[in-house]
């Protein structure tokens, strides 16, 4: 057993990767820009619990004392549940809480989400970490 | 804030794989501790597992804090550790620049964003979603939630001849004493193998090994080979940790996805997203 186990994974002519692949539907760098951090707080209005993203809609007042309309991205309903969320009773429409993530590049009211804080100050994660599913920092192949 | 986040997730999750000794898995000691049997002998792979996370406990459990895909309640420590070197995949020149060229477009050309099937062995490193094993004497399924696909695995057969080319390949497995080999052809050039653009053509075999090295443990090994585009095997290799009480859910990828129009949106406004 030993020999076999050892020799399946330490092949010495055989190359080996590991990379961690953390969120592999879309890429997070082509949408949204890392450098453009945002933190906004508003009012819940509207919540799409669907694949491969869900969707979280906010009204948050800009400095002129608009509204305007925040759509933030966020992870699949299944992980969201594995995960402490519940559907109808953890963000309902109307609650306040405040939402952090990084916006779209096309600098529209859109986001990707990673943080969401409720007003009795806990929070749970909406969407993963910046960066997920564009690459990561080192490609595959050797740079030439 | 993007880079230690990701920097401390690679160099945690290769540090906590790759630094144990194989002394430290079990099996490397004794084929039996804490694997459960089949009637037939053979180890049980049946469960729920999760890839990519060397991690026990419930799903909960594991990725509470700083978990696979961050998806736990805490946030990641302040302070990154270093990122160890990586041996580059072993394509040729050719086929080298043409997976450069995805990582440089941030993997906007990725088939999962259009809903398709992750392939192998990439199904297998998806650490977001659960995958589940059912054992039985004479054949193997494994069903993963990400994208709902399934591969059914016959023990001891042989490929049909009139292989049609599938995202998942055809499968046929045996026991090679306490490991699970899986013998995977019949790819069509549709998926990447593990990374932004690896791609692959048709010529594609992957050889897997699963072996139950504990109770909570598979150790998952795979040999990836096509000669068109690669210049000799390369080899990936994770853990598959058992985590009981999770159930595999429906997953409707093409119910909201707005990724192609977003992409198509991009391109035509010109947008820069592209790597310096």
């Amino acid at each position: 057993m030993r020999s076999a186990l050892s020799g399946a994974l330490f092949g010495g002519a055989l190359l080996t990767i590991v990379t961690p692949q953390i969120l592999a539907h879309h890429s997070f760098g082509a949408e949204y820009d890392e450098a453009k951090p945002v933190t906004l707080t508003g009012v819940v209005t509207r919540i799409e619990w669907t694949n491969p993203h869900s969707h979280l809609f906010l009204d948050v007042k800009d400095d002129k004392g608009n509204v305007v309309n925040w759509k933030f991205e966020g992870y699949p309903p299944n992980v969201l549940y594995r995960t402490g969320w519940k559907r109808d009773a953890t963000m309902k429409p109307g609650d306040r809480l405040t939402v952090s993530g990084w916006r779209a590049r096309d600098g529209t009211a859109w986001a990707h989400s990673r943080q969401i804080t409720f007003r009795d100050g806990t929070h749970l994660f909406f969407g993963p970490p910046a960066g997920t599913g564009d690459g990561g920092t080192t490609p595959a192949v050797r740079v030439p | 804030m993007r880079r230690s986040l990701q920097v401390w997730l690679m160099a945690a999750w290769i540090i906590s794989v790759l630094a144990l000794p194989l002394s430290t898995f079990p099996a490397a000691q004794s084929a039996t501790t804490g694997v459960p049997r089949a009637p037939d002998g053979k180890p049980d792979l049946t469960g729920v597992w999760q890839s990519g996370t060397n991690r026990r406990g419930t799903w909960e459990e594991a990725n509470t804090g700083f978990g696979v895909g961050g998806t736990g309640r805490e946030s990641p420590p302040a302070t990154p550790a270093p990122a160890p070197a990586r041996e580059p995949a072993p394509y040729t020149p050719e086929a080298a620049k043409k997976v450069l060229q995805s990582f440089n477009l941030r993997a906007i050309n990725d088939p999962t964003a259009r809903c398709l099937p992750a392939g192998v062995p990439r199904a297998n490193s998806i650490g977001l979603f659960p995958i589940q094993i059912v054992q039985t004497p004479k054949q193997i399924v494994i069903l993963y939630e990400y994208m709902n696909v399934f591969r059914i695995i016959p023990l001891d057969a042989k490929h049909p001849e009139d292989l049609d080319p599938t995202y998942m390949g055809d499968s046929v497995g045996r026991w090679e004493g306490d490991t699970l080999v899986v013998d995977v052809t019949g790819f069509n050039d549709r998926t990447w193998l593990i990374g932004a653009g690896t791609f692959h053509t048709d010529a594609l075999r992957v050889t897997e090994r699963y072996t139950r090295v504990d109770k909570d443990t598979i150790v998952y090994d795979a040999v990836i080979e096509d000669p068109n585009v690669l210049t000799k095997p390369w080899e990936y290799r994770t853990t598959l940790m058992l985590r009981e009480g999770t159930r595999l859910g429906e997953y409707v990828c093409a119910e909201n996805n707005l990724e192609p129009e977003r992409v198509e949106k991009l391109l035509k406004d010109g947008t820069e997203f592209r790597r310096p």
